[in-house]
Protein backbone atom coordinates (compact mmCIF):
# COMPACT_ATOMS: atom_id res chain seq x y z
CA UNK A 1 0.00 0.00 0.00
CA UNK A 2 1.23 3.57 -0.98
CA UNK A 3 0.27 4.63 2.71
CA UNK A 4 2.52 1.91 4.47
CA UNK A 5 5.57 2.69 1.54
CA UNK A 6 5.04 6.91 2.85
CA UNK A 7 5.22 6.45 6.43
CA UNK A 8 8.80 4.24 5.97
CA UNK A 9 11.71 6.59 6.58
CA UNK A 10 15.16 6.43 5.03
CA UNK A 11 18.38 6.82 5.37
CA UNK A 12 19.68 8.23 1.77
CA UNK A 13 22.74 8.91 -0.72
CA UNK A 14 23.07 11.61 -3.17
CA UNK A 15 22.34 10.33 -6.31
CA UNK A 16 23.86 11.62 -9.37
CA UNK A 17 20.96 13.83 -10.62
CA UNK A 18 20.94 15.22 -6.87
CA UNK A 19 18.17 13.44 -5.61
CA UNK A 20 18.46 11.08 -3.01
CA UNK A 21 18.65 7.40 -3.00
CA UNK A 22 16.99 5.85 0.17
CA UNK A 23 18.17 2.72 1.74
CA UNK A 24 15.55 1.82 3.67
CA UNK A 25 15.00 1.68 7.07
CA UNK A 26 12.40 0.13 9.01
CA UNK A 27 10.41 1.90 11.80
CA UNK A 28 8.07 1.77 14.60
CA UNK A 29 5.73 -0.43 12.50
CA UNK A 30 8.15 -3.54 12.46
CA UNK A 31 8.16 -5.05 15.67
CA UNK A 32 9.51 -8.13 16.41
CA UNK A 33 7.69 -10.16 19.10
CA UNK A 34 9.59 -8.20 21.86
CA UNK A 35 8.09 -4.99 21.16
CA UNK A 36 11.56 -3.98 20.34
CA UNK A 37 11.65 -1.41 17.28
CA UNK A 38 13.91 -3.23 14.81
CA UNK A 39 16.58 -0.55 12.64
CA UNK A 40 17.72 -2.92 10.16
CA UNK A 41 19.20 -0.74 6.72
CA UNK A 42 18.23 -2.80 3.48
CA UNK A 43 19.71 -1.53 0.42
CA UNK A 44 17.13 -1.34 -2.15
CA UNK A 45 17.97 1.99 -4.23
CA UNK A 46 14.74 4.44 -4.00
CA UNK A 47 14.41 8.36 -4.13
CA UNK A 48 12.69 10.25 -1.59
CA UNK A 49 13.69 13.44 -0.16
CA UNK A 50 15.79 14.03 3.21
CA UNK A 51 12.64 15.28 4.92
CA UNK A 52 11.35 11.85 5.31
CA UNK A 53 14.11 10.99 7.24
CA UNK A 54 13.94 14.16 9.59
CA UNK A 55 9.77 13.13 10.18
CA UNK A 56 11.52 9.79 11.25
CA UNK A 57 13.61 11.03 13.34
CA UNK A 58 11.23 13.38 14.85
CA UNK A 59 8.51 10.40 15.54
CA UNK A 60 10.93 9.17 17.26
CA UNK A 61 12.05 11.50 19.51
CA UNK A 62 8.41 11.80 20.00
CA UNK A 63 8.62 8.55 21.38
CA UNK A 64 11.44 8.95 23.77
CA UNK A 65 9.46 11.59 25.10
CA UNK A 66 6.03 9.74 25.74
CA UNK A 67 8.04 7.13 27.42
CA UNK A 68 10.05 8.98 29.57
CA UNK A 69 7.08 11.00 30.59
CA UNK A 70 5.15 7.52 31.18
CA UNK A 71 8.83 7.01 33.28
CA UNK A 72 8.84 9.59 35.51
CA UNK A 73 4.72 8.99 36.00
CA UNK A 74 5.23 5.51 37.44
CA UNK A 75 7.55 6.84 40.23
CA UNK A 76 4.44 8.39 41.62
CA UNK A 77 1.65 5.34 41.59
CA UNK A 78 1.92 2.69 44.23
CA UNK A 79 2.12 -1.13 44.11
CA UNK A 80 -0.13 -3.14 41.99
CA UNK A 81 -1.80 -4.24 45.43
CA UNK A 82 -3.64 -0.75 46.40
CA UNK A 83 -4.96 -1.08 42.89
CA UNK A 84 -6.27 -4.64 43.89
CA UNK A 85 -7.54 -3.56 46.84
CA UNK A 86 -9.85 -0.86 45.12
CA UNK A 87 -11.20 -3.46 42.99
CA UNK A 88 -12.48 -6.53 45.55
CA UNK A 89 -14.28 -3.17 46.69
CA UNK A 90 -15.90 -2.12 43.89
CA UNK A 91 -17.00 -6.20 42.87
CA UNK A 92 -18.81 -6.52 46.22
CA UNK A 93 -20.31 -3.19 45.82
CA UNK A 94 -22.76 -3.71 42.92
CA UNK A 95 -25.70 -5.96 43.22
CA UNK A 96 -25.20 -8.97 40.76
CA UNK A 97 -28.43 -11.04 39.00
CA UNK A 98 -25.86 -13.35 38.21
CA UNK A 99 -24.35 -14.82 41.25
CA UNK A 100 -25.50 -17.13 43.61
CA UNK A 101 -24.54 -14.69 46.46
CA UNK A 102 -24.85 -10.98 46.24
CA UNK A 103 -25.75 -7.81 48.15
CA UNK A 104 -29.33 -6.38 47.22
CA UNK A 105 -31.17 -5.25 46.93
CA UNK A 106 -32.29 -7.77 44.64
CA UNK A 107 -35.09 -6.66 41.86
CA UNK A 108 -37.85 -9.09 40.74
CA UNK A 109 -37.47 -8.32 36.82
CA UNK A 110 -33.83 -9.98 37.07
CA UNK A 111 -36.28 -13.48 37.17
CA UNK A 112 -38.62 -12.46 34.08
CA UNK A 113 -36.17 -14.82 31.70
CA UNK A 114 -38.01 -17.33 33.94
CA UNK A 115 -41.52 -16.29 33.90
CA UNK A 116 -43.99 -17.86 31.66
CA UNK A 117 -44.78 -15.45 28.80
CA UNK A 118 -48.19 -14.81 27.32
CA UNK A 119 -47.37 -17.17 24.32
CA UNK A 120 -46.41 -20.08 26.06
CA UNK A 121 -48.38 -23.22 26.14
CA UNK A 122 -48.28 -24.22 29.37
CA UNK A 123 -47.08 -21.91 32.93
CA UNK A 124 -43.95 -23.80 33.70
CA UNK A 125 -41.29 -22.58 34.77
CA UNK A 126 -38.24 -22.70 32.33
CA UNK A 127 -36.42 -24.90 34.84
CA UNK B 1 24.75 17.09 7.53
CA UNK B 2 25.64 13.84 5.84
CA UNK B 3 23.56 10.93 5.56
CA UNK B 4 25.88 8.45 7.29
CA UNK B 5 25.67 11.09 9.98
CA UNK B 6 21.59 11.16 9.47
CA UNK B 7 21.72 6.84 9.81
CA UNK B 8 23.61 7.20 12.56
CA UNK B 9 21.42 9.88 14.50
CA UNK B 10 18.48 7.26 13.37
CA UNK B 11 20.20 4.21 14.80
CA UNK B 12 21.34 5.81 17.76
CA UNK B 13 17.47 7.09 18.85
CA UNK B 14 16.01 3.88 17.91
CA UNK B 15 18.30 2.09 20.32
CA UNK B 16 17.26 4.76 22.93
CA UNK B 17 13.47 4.25 22.25
CA UNK B 18 14.30 0.18 22.81
CA UNK B 19 16.06 0.93 25.90
CA UNK B 20 13.63 2.84 27.15
CA UNK B 21 11.03 0.31 26.44
CA UNK B 22 13.40 -2.16 28.23
CA UNK B 23 13.17 -0.10 31.58
CA UNK B 24 9.84 0.64 31.52
CA UNK B 25 8.77 -3.15 31.49
CA UNK B 26 11.27 -3.65 33.91
CA UNK B 27 9.96 -1.13 36.37
CA UNK B 28 6.44 -2.12 36.00
CA UNK B 29 7.38 -5.71 36.61
CA UNK B 30 9.24 -4.05 40.20
CA UNK B 31 5.47 -2.13 41.10
CA UNK B 32 3.87 -5.30 40.21
CA UNK B 33 3.83 -7.01 43.71
CA UNK B 34 0.86 -9.13 43.65
CA UNK B 35 -1.60 -9.88 41.17
CA UNK B 36 -5.27 -9.54 41.71
CA UNK B 37 -5.92 -13.35 42.73
CA UNK B 38 -3.04 -13.67 44.82
CA UNK B 39 -4.39 -10.32 46.71
CA UNK B 40 -7.82 -11.78 47.25
CA UNK B 41 -6.75 -14.88 48.68
CA UNK B 42 -4.90 -12.98 51.30
CA UNK B 43 -7.92 -11.44 51.96
CA UNK B 44 -10.14 -15.05 52.41
CA UNK B 45 -11.84 -14.57 48.98
CA UNK B 46 -13.04 -18.05 47.92
CA UNK B 47 -14.11 -18.93 44.29
CA UNK B 48 -17.78 -18.12 43.28
CA UNK B 49 -19.09 -21.59 42.54
CA UNK B 50 -21.94 -22.63 40.38
CA UNK B 51 -24.59 -25.35 41.08
CA UNK B 52 -25.24 -27.54 37.43
CA UNK B 53 -29.08 -25.37 36.93
CA UNK B 54 -27.89 -22.21 37.98
CA UNK B 55 -26.52 -20.63 34.58
CA UNK B 56 -29.23 -22.09 32.42
CA UNK B 57 -29.53 -21.35 28.41
CA UNK B 58 -32.70 -19.94 28.75
CA UNK B 59 -34.04 -18.74 25.33
CA UNK B 60 -32.27 -19.73 21.59
CA UNK B 61 -32.56 -16.91 18.93
CA UNK B 62 -33.34 -18.74 15.51
CA UNK B 63 -33.18 -16.97 12.39
CA UNK B 64 -29.74 -16.56 10.87
CA UNK B 65 -28.87 -17.96 8.11
CA UNK B 66 -25.19 -17.54 8.42
CA UNK B 67 -22.53 -17.27 11.23
CA UNK B 68 -23.28 -14.37 13.90
CA UNK B 69 -20.84 -12.15 13.63
CA UNK B 70 -21.56 -9.48 16.44
CA UNK B 71 -24.26 -8.38 18.66
CA UNK B 72 -25.76 -5.55 20.93
CA UNK B 73 -28.51 -5.09 23.40
CA UNK B 74 -30.36 -1.50 24.17
CA UNK B 75 -29.74 0.48 26.95
CA UNK B 76 -33.40 -0.33 28.57
CA UNK B 77 -34.11 -4.25 28.98
CA UNK B 78 -35.01 -6.62 26.72
CA UNK B 79 -33.83 -5.45 22.73
CA UNK B 80 -31.18 -6.91 20.77
CA UNK B 81 -29.64 -6.59 17.33
CA UNK B 82 -27.53 -9.33 15.67
CA UNK B 83 -25.50 -9.29 12.74
CA UNK B 84 -24.81 -12.16 10.40
CA UNK B 85 -23.04 -13.46 7.42
CA UNK B 86 -26.19 -14.12 6.26
CA UNK B 87 -25.96 -10.25 5.13
CA UNK B 88 -28.75 -8.90 7.59
CA UNK B 89 -29.51 -7.42 10.73
CA UNK B 90 -32.19 -8.81 12.94
CA UNK B 91 -33.77 -6.86 15.65
CA UNK B 92 -34.95 -9.44 18.64
CA UNK B 93 -36.90 -9.02 21.68
CA UNK B 94 -35.05 -11.52 23.60
CA UNK B 95 -37.35 -12.12 26.24
CA UNK B 96 -40.05 -13.30 23.67
CA UNK B 97 -37.89 -14.34 20.72
CA UNK B 98 -39.24 -12.52 18.54
CA UNK B 99 -38.01 -10.53 15.57
CA UNK B 100 -39.24 -6.97 15.48
CA UNK B 101 -36.55 -5.92 12.32
CA UNK B 102 -34.99 -8.28 9.83
CA UNK B 103 -32.76 -5.26 7.37
CA UNK B 104 -31.12 -6.73 4.49
CA UNK B 105 -27.59 -4.77 4.42
CA UNK B 106 -26.23 -2.94 1.01
CA UNK B 107 -23.13 -4.75 1.66
CA UNK B 108 -23.28 -8.34 3.12
CA UNK B 109 -19.92 -8.18 4.51
CA UNK B 110 -20.91 -7.18 7.90
CA UNK B 111 -18.42 -7.31 11.12
CA UNK B 112 -20.06 -4.93 13.51
CA UNK B 113 -23.25 -4.08 14.63
CA UNK B 114 -24.61 -1.80 17.66
CA UNK B 115 -27.89 -0.26 19.34
CA UNK B 116 -28.44 3.86 19.84
CA UNK B 117 -28.72 4.23 23.37
CA UNK B 118 -32.31 5.50 22.82
CA UNK B 119 -32.86 2.54 20.82
CA UNK B 120 -34.64 4.30 17.72
CA UNK B 121 -31.13 3.47 15.46
CA UNK B 122 -28.83 0.80 14.87
CA UNK B 123 -25.34 0.61 13.34
CA UNK B 124 -23.07 -1.47 11.65
CA UNK B 125 -20.15 -1.56 9.27
CA UNK B 126 -17.53 -4.22 8.07
CA UNK B 127 -15.39 -4.79 4.65
CA UNK B 128 -17.06 -1.87 3.00
CA UNK B 129 -15.02 0.49 4.92
CA UNK B 130 -18.25 2.54 5.73
CA UNK B 131 -20.37 2.33 9.06
CA UNK B 132 -24.31 2.61 8.10
CA UNK B 133 -27.36 4.23 10.57
CA UNK B 134 -30.49 2.62 10.19
CA UNK B 135 -33.44 4.54 11.88
CA UNK B 136 -35.70 1.58 13.13
CA UNK B 137 -39.27 3.41 12.54
CA UNK B 138 -38.30 4.47 8.83
CA UNK B 139 -40.84 2.73 6.47
CA UNK B 140 -39.35 0.41 3.89
CA UNK B 141 -38.75 1.23 0.17
CA UNK B 142 -40.48 -0.55 -2.42
CA UNK B 143 -38.52 -3.35 -2.58
CA UNK B 144 -39.48 -4.01 1.72
CA UNK B 145 -36.02 -2.73 2.20
CA UNK B 146 -35.02 -0.51 5.44
CA UNK B 147 -33.50 2.62 3.54
CA UNK B 148 -30.00 3.93 5.09
CA UNK B 149 -30.64 6.82 7.15
CA UNK B 150 -27.05 7.98 7.29
CA UNK B 151 -23.64 6.70 5.31
CA UNK B 152 -20.39 7.47 7.80
CA UNK B 153 -17.58 7.21 4.92
CA UNK B 154 -13.76 7.98 5.52
CA UNK B 155 -11.98 4.59 6.66
CA UNK B 156 -9.63 3.56 4.17
CA UNK B 157 -9.62 0.02 5.87
CA UNK B 158 -12.49 -2.51 7.48
CA UNK B 159 -14.85 -1.60 10.20
CA UNK B 160 -14.32 -3.84 12.78
CA UNK B 161 -16.53 -2.34 15.86
CA UNK B 162 -18.43 0.22 16.68
CA UNK B 163 -20.14 1.93 19.85
CA UNK B 164 -22.78 4.83 20.47
CA UNK B 165 -21.15 7.17 22.78
CA UNK B 166 -23.67 6.70 25.82
CA UNK B 167 -26.30 9.42 26.30
CA UNK B 168 -26.71 10.68 22.82
CA UNK B 169 -27.67 9.20 19.31
CA UNK B 170 -25.55 11.82 17.82
CA UNK B 171 -21.71 10.67 18.12
CA UNK B 172 -20.40 6.95 18.27
CA UNK B 173 -16.79 5.78 17.39
CA UNK B 174 -15.38 3.19 14.97
CA UNK B 175 -12.32 0.92 15.12
CA UNK B 176 -11.18 0.44 11.53
CA UNK B 177 -8.36 -2.04 9.50
CA UNK B 178 -6.38 1.57 8.34
CA UNK B 179 -5.09 1.11 12.25
CA UNK B 180 -7.35 4.28 13.24
CA UNK B 181 -10.17 4.97 15.71
CA UNK B 182 -12.57 7.99 14.78
CA UNK B 183 -15.39 9.80 16.47
CA UNK B 184 -18.29 10.44 14.47
CA UNK B 185 -20.65 13.10 14.41
CA UNK B 186 -23.94 11.04 12.99
CA UNK B 187 -25.88 14.27 12.17
CA UNK B 188 -23.66 15.85 9.84
CA UNK B 189 -21.83 12.30 8.96
CA UNK B 190 -18.30 14.00 9.27
CA UNK B 191 -15.52 12.60 11.24
CA UNK B 192 -14.90 14.96 14.86
CA UNK B 193 -11.16 13.14 15.43
CA UNK B 194 -9.33 10.46 13.86
CA UNK B 195 -7.26 9.05 16.31
CA UNK B 196 -4.04 7.30 15.22
CA UNK B 197 -3.34 6.92 11.62
CA UNK B 198 -0.14 8.36 9.97
CA UNK B 199 2.19 10.31 11.95
CA UNK B 200 0.27 10.23 15.07
CA UNK B 201 1.60 7.63 17.67
CA UNK B 202 -1.58 5.64 17.20
CA UNK B 203 -1.33 1.63 16.55
CA UNK B 204 0.62 0.24 14.49
CA UNK B 205 -1.65 -2.38 13.01
CA UNK B 206 -5.18 -2.85 12.29
CA UNK B 207 -7.79 -2.34 15.24
CA UNK B 208 -10.11 -4.68 15.82
CA UNK B 209 -12.66 -3.41 18.92
CA UNK B 210 -13.50 -0.49 21.06
CA UNK B 211 -15.23 -0.09 24.32
CA UNK B 212 -16.52 3.71 25.80
CA UNK B 213 -16.12 3.95 29.62
CA UNK B 214 -19.58 4.04 30.81
CA UNK B 215 -18.10 6.44 34.07
CA UNK B 216 -16.37 9.05 31.69
CA UNK B 217 -17.49 9.06 28.39
CA UNK B 218 -14.79 10.86 27.18
CA UNK B 219 -12.58 7.56 27.98
CA UNK B 220 -12.11 4.85 25.85
CA UNK B 221 -10.08 1.80 25.00
CA UNK B 222 -9.16 0.08 21.50
CA UNK B 223 -7.40 -3.34 21.18
CA UNK B 224 -5.20 -3.81 17.99
CA UNK B 225 -3.10 -6.53 15.49
CA UNK B 226 -0.26 -4.72 16.66
CA UNK B 227 -0.88 -6.69 20.47
CA UNK B 228 -1.51 -3.76 22.20
CA UNK B 229 -4.86 -2.01 23.85
CA UNK B 230 -4.51 1.83 23.86
CA UNK B 231 -6.68 4.60 26.48
CA UNK B 232 -7.88 7.80 24.48
CA UNK B 233 -9.26 10.96 25.95
CA UNK B 234 -11.75 11.78 22.76
CA UNK B 235 -10.41 15.52 23.61
CA UNK B 236 -6.62 14.64 22.74
CA UNK B 237 -6.54 12.77 19.13
CA UNK B 238 -2.31 12.90 18.20
CA UNK B 239 -1.72 10.75 21.11
CA UNK B 240 -2.75 7.81 22.88
CA UNK B 241 -3.41 8.44 26.48
CA UNK B 242 -1.52 5.32 27.18
CA UNK B 243 -0.49 2.06 25.53
CA UNK B 244 -0.69 -1.22 27.50
CA UNK B 245 1.65 -4.40 26.45
CA UNK B 246 1.36 -7.65 27.03
CA UNK B 247 -0.27 -9.81 25.09
CA UNK B 248 1.48 -11.93 22.51
CA UNK B 249 -1.30 -11.69 19.57
CA UNK B 250 -3.69 -9.80 18.36
CA UNK B 251 -6.25 -7.90 20.86
CA UNK B 252 -10.05 -8.95 19.18
CA UNK B 253 -11.67 -7.87 22.35
CA UNK B 254 -11.66 -5.00 24.83
CA UNK B 255 -14.18 -3.64 27.49
CA UNK B 256 -14.05 -1.69 30.38
CA UNK B 257 -15.25 -2.98 34.08
CA UNK B 258 -17.88 -1.66 35.59
CA UNK B 259 -16.13 0.47 37.89
CA UNK B 260 -14.49 2.99 35.03
CA UNK B 261 -11.21 2.43 35.95
CA UNK B 262 -10.35 -0.92 34.90
CA UNK B 263 -10.65 -3.06 31.20
CA UNK B 264 -10.45 -6.29 30.29
CA UNK B 265 -8.87 -7.88 27.29
CA UNK B 266 -9.06 -10.96 24.97
CA UNK B 267 -6.67 -12.13 22.66
CA UNK B 268 -5.36 -14.90 19.81
CA UNK B 269 -2.42 -15.95 22.46
CA UNK B 270 -5.16 -17.59 24.32
CA UNK B 271 -5.64 -14.93 27.34
CA UNK B 272 -8.02 -12.32 29.04
CA UNK B 273 -5.75 -9.68 30.72
CA UNK B 274 -7.04 -6.90 33.34
CA UNK B 275 -5.16 -3.39 33.42
CA UNK B 276 -5.80 -0.36 35.12
CA UNK B 277 -6.26 3.02 33.32
CA UNK B 278 -4.70 5.23 35.96
CA UNK B 279 -1.28 3.01 36.43
CA UNK B 280 -1.12 0.97 33.76
CA UNK B 281 -0.75 -1.95 35.77
CA UNK B 282 -1.99 -5.33 34.57
CA UNK B 283 -3.93 -6.72 37.09
CA UNK B 284 -4.18 -10.18 36.14
CA UNK B 285 -3.70 -12.58 33.35
CA UNK B 286 -7.04 -15.39 32.69
CA UNK B 287 -5.15 -18.18 31.25
CA UNK B 288 -6.09 -21.93 31.24
CA UNK B 289 -3.13 -24.49 30.36
CA UNK B 290 -3.25 -25.70 26.83
CA UNK B 291 -1.36 -29.54 26.53
CA UNK B 292 -0.68 -29.06 22.72
CA UNK B 293 -0.05 -25.41 22.88
CA UNK B 294 -2.57 -24.43 20.76
CA UNK B 295 -4.32 -22.09 22.48
CA UNK B 296 -8.00 -21.35 21.07
CA UNK B 297 -8.15 -17.90 20.34
CA UNK B 298 -10.25 -15.39 22.73
CA UNK B 299 -12.84 -13.65 20.24
CA UNK B 300 -14.99 -11.72 22.74
CA UNK B 301 -15.59 -10.92 26.61
CA UNK B 302 -18.28 -8.75 28.36
CA UNK B 303 -18.10 -8.61 32.38
CA UNK B 304 -20.81 -9.07 34.83
CA UNK B 305 -22.55 -5.99 36.02
CA UNK B 306 -20.62 -5.82 39.34
CA UNK B 307 -17.38 -7.65 37.87
CA UNK B 308 -17.10 -10.36 39.73
CA UNK B 309 -17.60 -12.49 36.30
CA UNK B 310 -15.78 -12.03 32.90
CA UNK B 311 -17.47 -14.25 30.03
CA UNK B 312 -14.85 -15.01 27.43
CA UNK B 313 -15.63 -16.50 24.19
CA UNK B 314 -13.51 -18.59 22.39
CA UNK B 315 -12.43 -19.74 18.77
CA UNK B 316 -13.07 -23.65 19.77
CA UNK B 317 -17.10 -23.18 21.11
CA UNK B 318 -15.65 -22.74 24.77
CA UNK B 319 -17.58 -19.67 26.64
CA UNK B 320 -15.48 -19.53 29.99
CA UNK B 321 -17.16 -17.99 33.08
CA UNK B 322 -14.01 -16.51 34.86
CA UNK B 323 -13.97 -15.37 38.31
CA UNK B 324 -12.27 -12.22 37.98
CA UNK B 325 -10.96 -12.14 41.59
CA UNK B 326 -9.58 -15.99 41.20
CA UNK B 327 -8.78 -15.79 38.14
CA UNK B 328 -10.25 -19.48 37.91
CA UNK B 329 -12.29 -21.09 35.21
CA UNK B 330 -15.55 -21.44 36.84
CA UNK B 331 -17.85 -23.04 34.60
CA UNK B 332 -17.91 -23.50 30.95
CA UNK B 333 -21.06 -22.37 29.33
CA UNK B 334 -19.68 -24.23 25.67
CA UNK B 335 -20.15 -27.62 27.86
CA UNK B 336 -23.58 -27.31 28.95
CA UNK B 337 -26.38 -28.71 28.04
CA UNK B 338 -28.70 -26.36 24.99
CA UNK B 339 -25.68 -24.89 24.28
CA UNK B 340 -24.60 -23.75 20.89
CA UNK B 341 -24.12 -26.79 18.04
CA UNK B 342 -20.87 -28.93 18.14
CA UNK B 343 -17.87 -26.74 18.55
CA UNK B 344 -18.52 -23.73 16.70
CA UNK B 345 -17.21 -20.89 17.09
CA UNK B 346 -18.65 -18.09 19.84
CA UNK B 347 -18.20 -14.99 18.31
CA UNK B 348 -19.53 -12.24 20.35
CA UNK B 349 -21.13 -12.06 23.68
CA UNK B 350 -22.89 -9.20 26.04
CA UNK B 351 -24.51 -8.51 28.96
CA UNK B 352 -28.40 -6.93 29.15
CA UNK B 353 -28.38 -3.50 30.45
CA UNK B 354 -29.60 -4.92 34.23
CA UNK B 355 -27.20 -7.24 33.94
CA UNK B 356 -29.68 -10.42 34.77
CA UNK B 357 -28.62 -12.09 31.26
CA UNK B 358 -25.81 -12.86 28.84
CA UNK B 359 -26.47 -13.27 25.42
CA UNK B 360 -23.99 -15.51 23.27
CA UNK B 361 -23.46 -15.42 19.18
CA UNK B 362 -22.10 -18.18 17.52
CA UNK B 363 -20.95 -19.26 14.11
CA UNK B 364 -23.88 -22.12 14.14
CA UNK B 365 -26.22 -19.22 13.12
CA UNK B 366 -27.70 -18.74 16.76
CA UNK B 367 -27.73 -16.40 19.80
CA UNK B 368 -28.36 -17.81 23.03
CA UNK B 369 -29.64 -15.84 26.21
CA UNK B 370 -28.28 -17.08 29.70
CA UNK B 371 -29.37 -16.57 32.64
CA UNK B 372 -29.57 -17.19 36.76
CA UNK B 373 -32.36 -19.68 37.80
CA UNK B 374 -31.16 -20.94 41.18
CA UNK B 375 -31.09 -20.49 44.28
CA UNK B 376 -30.15 -16.47 44.89
CA UNK B 377 -28.23 -15.89 48.50
CA UNK B 378 -29.05 -12.13 49.25
CA UNK B 379 -26.10 -11.06 51.67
Amino acid sequence: MDEQEESQPSAATEGIDGRVAEHQIREEGEQDVNGQTQARIESSPNFIGRHRMAAAMSHLHNQINIIQEELDLLETYGESSLVCKEVILSVESIPDPLLTETIGPVEISWDRWFKATNNSRSNKRWI
Amino acid sequence: MSVAELKERHLVATETVNNLKERLKQRRLALLDTDISGYSRSQGRTPVSFGPTDLVCCRTLQGHTGKVYALDWTTEKNRIVSASQDGRLIVWNALTSQKTHAIRLPCAWVMTCAFSPTGLSVACGGLDSVCSIFNLNSPTDRDGNMPVSRMLSGHKGYVSSCQYVPDEDTHLITSSGDQTCVLWDITTGLRTSVFGGEFQSGHTGDVLSVSINGSNSRMFVSGSCDGTARLWDTRVASRAVRTFHGHEGDVNAVKFFPDGNRFGTGSDDGTCRLFDIRTGHQLQVYSQQHADNDAPHVTSIAFSISGRLLFAGYSNGDCYVWDTLLAKMVLNLGSLQNSHEGRTRISCLGLSADGSALCTGSWDTNLKIWAFGGHRKVI
